[in-house]
């Protein structure tokens, strides 16, 4: 977007302008804008996740497929697969790299809604925020009450496609990216790249719910 | 140790951490049993790891401690002692660890903390009847857990390589170091005052206690582990990085690094 063609931009930039003129009704009353910013996307992820837990109604059977819903809405399995493969990730064919992300995020979904099913007495407060290289950003929070109270977890976040998404979690400092990327490239580095992909889809079949 | 408890329950890999955080022996060990590695005879691959070998060979002889001896006894005091029960032993001998973060929030130049840490004692061991019970969190007067290879770390010293010690867990030389300083401070007094069969049932019954109440946390992290040895070394170095890092408050130059390259998609090329 530099300044060599400023007609065009300027062009294009009423065409936005009016558009967002007729929408912004619209966009005023949807709680779920487009490019939400990071901080009211993790707002809104941690109060709809608290709604689930403390549904009384629901049982954890039925709780599980919601919370793997929302993780697989709320994170950019795409880039996460690509993270924690890294020099990996260019050892593999496309259609082996899809089917890594497909095992991937199964694993990732089940895991979270099993990690997450443990946190109802706990509240999540916003803490700050901050801006990361290549345009991320991370929204920190911290649990409070409940066994982990104090706990501090960083949500990493990258825009794709005007949208927000989660691409790392970091507990108490430990990034899960940085986690899975050191134990992926022990397992690729006994028999290469594809045994990763072996690996999780053993672990995904052996999943109470392979979703 | 709520805290390290928690990040524990999260992404697991906290155990090992957690462990030194809370108290150096019991967790550690906890943290360190761990089953079995199906890619053990991995040859070094890792940076900042380049003693893998005889780390793995530790770190299974810690699995099988934990495995035949720590982790059933610790499932046994589980099923005897109530949950409630067991917070109050882990906050009773947080308590008594205070002096050793004391010391080390003044090492550090950070007389507020100690400050602090001197108000946790002193309301958890009147409020708090002796340190079983926690008031003081409450009253958001947090622990401080800085311990004295915190200390070399915040004065400048590297970890040096991964390092699994045996019964012990994760360490490196820094942290060891720092380890058996904290212990050289703080057992003499221990030794003088208080005799062997009260020290040495009230250390068992720490370590048994702390397994316990890490029991599910690790249970499902090695769950979710490909590589369990992996896992835990990347846990413990990111986790006492990041305890070093926020205390030494400006942030290091090789994290910046590791962040470049953790988070970018091109470098694999």
């Amino acid at each position: 977007m530099a300044s060599t063609k400023t007609s065009d931009m300027s062009r294009k930039r009423a065409r936005v302008a009016a558009l967002c003129g007729a929408l912004a009704a619209v966009l005023a009353l949807s709680a779920a804008a487009e490019a939400e910013s990071p901080r009211v996307l993790i707002q809104r992820t941690i109060d709809e996740v608290l709604a689930i837990l403390r549904d009384p109604k629901k049982s954890d059977a039925a709780r599980r497929p919601e919370l793997e819903t929302i993780a697989r809405d709320r994170f950019d399995f795409d880039t996460m697969s690509r993270l924690v493969m890294a020099t990996n990730w260019k050892k593999l064919t496309p259609p082996q790299q899809a089917e890594f992300v497909d095992e991937f995020t199964r694993f990732l979904a089940n895991d979270y809604g099993a990690r997450i099913e443990r946190y109802e007495q706990e509240q999540v407060e916003i803490t700050g925020e901050r801006p990361e290289a290549r345009g991320d950003f991370t929204i920190k929070t911290k649990i409070v009450g409940g066994k982990n109270d104090g706990a501090l977890v960083d949500y990493r976040m990258r825009q794709k496609s005007g949208n927000w998404k989660i691409i790392d979690v970091v507990i108490e400092g430990i990034s899960l990216v940085a986690n899975y990327r050191d134990q992926f490239r022990e397992v690729a580095g006994n028999g290469g790249p594809t045994v990763v992909i072996e690996k999780l889809k053993e672990k995904n079949a052996a999943a109470p719910k392979p979703s | 140790m709520a805290r390290a408890l928690a990040a524990a329950l999260l992404l697991a890999l906290l155990a090992p951490a957690g462990a030194i955080e809370a108290e150096p022996a019991g967790d550690v060990q906890a943290a360190a049993a761990v089953p079995d590695d199906p890619s053990s005879d991995s040859h070094a691959r890792s940076p900042g790891d380049p003693w893998e070998p005889f780390n793995r060979k530790v770190f299974a002889f810690n699995e099988t401690v934990d495995h035949y001896a720590l982790e059933p006894i610790a499932t046994g005091w589980n099923t005897v002692v109530p949950d409630r029960v067991e917070t109050c032993l882990a906050n009773f001998f947080d308590n008594l660890q205070m002096p050793v973060h004391f010391a080390n929030d003044l090492l550090q130049g950070k007389p507020w903390k100690a400050y602090e840490t001197v108000w946790r004692v002193v309301v958890n061991t009147t409020v708090g009847l002796g340190g079983f019970f926690d008031p003081a969190s409450a009253w958001q007067i947090y622990k401080s857990n800085e311990d004295f290879g915190q200390t070399l770390g915040v004065w400048g010293t590297p970890p040096g390589p991964y390092l699994v010690l045996p019964l012990l867990g994760p360490s490196s030389p820094r942290d060891a170091t720092g380890m058996a300083v904290d212990a050289a401070a703080t057992a003499p007094v221990s030794w003088y005052f208080i005799p062997v069969y009260v020290t040495v049932p009230a250390r068992s019954v720490d370590i048994v206690n702390r397994r316990a109440l890490a029991l599910e946390t690790i249970r499902e992290e090695r769950k979710a582990a490909f590589d369990w040895y992996a896992a835990v070394r990347s846990a413990f170095t990111q986790y006492r990085e990041n305890q070093v890092r926020d205390r030494a408050e400006a942030p290091k130059e090789p994290q910046e690094t590791q962040d470049e390259d953790l988070y970018g998609l091109d470098e694999d090329e």
